[in-house]
């Protein structure tokens, strides 16, 4: 069928193109394994940190990439906000393809499962999960960048208990690692402060419909619900159907699950409801208006934390590179001078623990008029 | 026990079951005329969600309107399917068209995940927030929508299989294929019937309950498993029985999720068919084979 004459053609025009690679094996990029869940119910959570740490890159390569002029290559990977297959994307990309370095743990499962696989292999960065464990039982090459549950709770608690004030309170949680803690810290600091805990729902990763277990909650009479759901399209249902169960309490949305994507989802469902992020558009650090520029101009979304957090981790990746002299596989390098020097980002500077944890600023924000600001005394 | 409390988790199962009756009517009408297994029809109420949502946001066209063509698209889409693949394939053995079937889903869905987009879209529909009081019980009007839109569904379809020319046609193909074809009943043109009618069925579910919770282009995976648990329980090729069933298999699992443990809820089906074979392996309303 393919006779001599078309496979000499085919030869020839493949050598034609050798040139072409030839021309660019100067520096090889340095790169990164983004990890997230692209599908499924978290798709949307990872789409926005896919976007925000693509708009980081975009940017550094723009200035000339990483030292030695190398540049930033992310390459995707679908977790589906399941352990399991966390774990099997982070063995291929080490395995197969070879990656340098490893941007992940969006949801704290993942992030626990995840952390086991590329335990002292490989520099791995963890976003946005929450759970103390992911740096506490963590390893010599493991970062994370948001604030624990407990960091978050201990400010957040605090807000609750002296600026909203219910009287008593019931819980809407996730069913997974991070959900049952939200529930554990918030019933211990909530009954502090002298406020009831009348009761907890439980849902599932993978529902769509939350009647049932709101119809119960409603049932329980709280002054407020506090919302601990991990992503956004849970989330819009979840403050949706609160409000088509007929509740008329306050409802409190967990720290750090607030975007503006939420918002337009949930209607008005979410019209004066708290959250506590580390994210705020107009924050003070200079490399956030050059991000927020190109995130602008490359995508339609708006900024939110979850692209934030992609952006630090790319700008932490880089700096480690940087410090490091330029070689991305000089491991101990990077996490030495990532635990020992101030890696400025677009959300301040981060400093890291021993343990690879991350102090970030948080600030209370509110939904107003379908607009997330800060709220300041 | 508190009676408000029961009353909106009985009407919550009943809006949800009326939901599955939906999905498993072209699921059962689909297997009972065709002897097909229909893998792929999840996917039909998926799209029938998603149309829904781009005829509103592109065209902006209201909501009834949008589901509507909705319904007529994708009973098209299901005409084609057809074409393409259950009637080439309809000497072949039952378990072929079964991978076929299975193999169409995973086409739709994945081919919906690059068209659409993989991140979860919201239907518009003005019925979705606004809230009903009947009595003590607490109802969008989207979920009264979904049940009385459904049962207008149901007796239509049943009118038309009963006393209509085309019913009388599924009928007979569904006793006894050759016979009918024997009769001069054009089978090529029941076989287009069926899968248009069924999923057109699927697709109103989907344009039904799509406001009502988030969609995007896995949940014909979660369609097709319940339009088979109540198939199965019902009996394939009944239609009554898929009313009875999905209506049961509702509200046991909003009574179940309501007062024994919400994480259970979706084994609480499971769980159920297995019991129902047990006593009727054949379904709850199983009889010789044939159209019910």
């Amino acid at each position: 069928m393919f006779g001599r004459r078309t496979l000499l053609a085919a030869a020839a025009a493949l050598a034609l193109t050798l040139p072409a690679f030839g021309a660019q094996a100067q520096q090889p990029p340095v790169r990164i394994a983004l990890i997230g869940p692209m599908s499924g119910t978290g798709a949307f959570e990872g789409q926005l940190g896919l976007e925000g740490a693509q708009a980081m890159a975009a940017v550094i390569n723009a200035k000339g990439g990483v030292a030695g002029g190398r540049k930033i290559e992310l390459l995707t990977y679908d977790d589906k906000g399941s352990p399991e297959d966390g774990v099997s994307a982070a063995k291929r990309a080490m395995e197969q393809d070879n990656v340098d370095m490893i941007i992940g743990g969006w949801f704290s499962a993942v992030a626990l499962s995840m952390k086991e696989v590329t335990r002292d292999k490989i520099i791995t960065v963890m976003t946005s999960s929450q759970h103390p464990k992911v740096t506490e039982e963590g390893h010599k090459y493991l970062f994370r960048l948001n604030a624990t549950s407990a960091m978050m709770s201990e400010f957040y608690s605090k807000a609750i208990c002296e600026r909203i004030k219910p009287k008593s309170i019931a819980f809407m949680n996730v069913n997974d690692d991070w959900g049952r803690l939200e529930l554990d810290n918030y019933t211990k600091l909530l009954t502090g402060c002298g406020i009831e805990v009348k009761g907890h729902e439980f849902y599932n990763r993978t529902d769509t419909d939350f009647t049932t277990a709101l119809t119960k909650l409603k049932s329980l009479n709280a002054d407020a619900i506090y919302v601990a759901a991990i992503n956004t399209s849970q989330g819009a249902t979840i403050y949706r159907q609160i409000k088509q169960t007929g509740y008329r309490g306050k409802v409190i949305a967990s720290a750090g699950n607030m975007n503006p994507k939420l918002v337009e989802l949930s209607g008005n469902s979410l019209e004066q409801v708290y959250s506590a992020s580390p994210f705020t558009e107009d924050g003070a650090a200079p490399s956030l208006k050059p991000w927020l520029e190109q995130y602008r101009k490359d995508y339609k979304n708006d900024p939110s934390f979850i692209a934030a957090l992609g952006a630090q981790a790319v700008q932490t990746l880089a700096f480690g590179v940087d410090a490091a002299g330029g070689d991305p596989r000089a491991y101990d390098k990077i996490a030495a001078a990532l635990k020992s020097q101030a890696v400025p980002t677009v959300m301040g500077e981060l400093r890291f623990s021993d343990k690879g944890q991350a102090s970030q600023a948080i600030h209370l924000v509110q939904v107003q008029k379908k607009q997330i600001v800060s709220v300041r005394d | 026990m508190d009676f408000t409390v029961f009353a909106q988790q009985i009407a919550n199962g009943l809006v949800n079951g009326m939901a599955y009756v939906l999905i498993a009517t072209g699921l059962t009408l689909v297997f009972g005329v065709l002897r097909i297994v229909n893998f792929a029809h999840g996917e039909f109420y998926m799209l029938g969600a998603y149309i829904t949502y781009f005829v509103g946001t592109l065209f902006g066209l209201d909501y009834i309107a949008a589901a509507a063509i909705s319904a007529v698209v994708v009973a098209g889409l299901g005409v084609a399917a057809n074409k393409l693949i259950f009637w080439p394939l309809r000497r072949d053995h039952e378990f072929t068209i079964l991978l076929s079937s299975l193999g169409l889903a995973l086409l739709i869905a994945n081919g919906g995940e690059l068209l659409f987009g993989a991140d979860p879209k919201y239907v518009e529909s003005p019925f979705a927030d606004e809230v009903l009081d009947i009595g003590t019980v607490t109802l969008t009007q989207q979920r009264v929508l979904v049940f009385a839109a459904a049962v207008v569904a149901l007796i239509a379809v049943y009118l038309f299989i009963r006393y209509s020319r085309f019913g009388k046609m599924m009928r007979a193909t569904a006793q006894n294929p050759d016979g009918a074809a024997l009769t001069g009943i054009n089978i090529g043109l029941v076989h287009t019937y069926t899968f248009a009618l069924a999923c057109g069925l699927a697709a109103l579910s989907g344009a039904l309950v799509g406001p009502t919770v988030m969609i995007f282009p896995t949940i014909g995976n979660w369609a097709v498993l319940k339009g088979f648990i109540v198939v199965i329980m019902g009996g394939l090729g009944s239609v009554t029985g898929a009313l009875f069933a999905g209506l049961l298999l509702g509200v046991i699992e909003s009574l179940g999720g309501g007062y024994i443990s919400l994480g259970f809820m979706e084994a609480i089906g499971y769980a159920m068919i297995i019991a129902v074979l047990l006593w009727r392996p054949n379904g709850l309303f199983s009889t010789a084979r044939g159209l019910r």
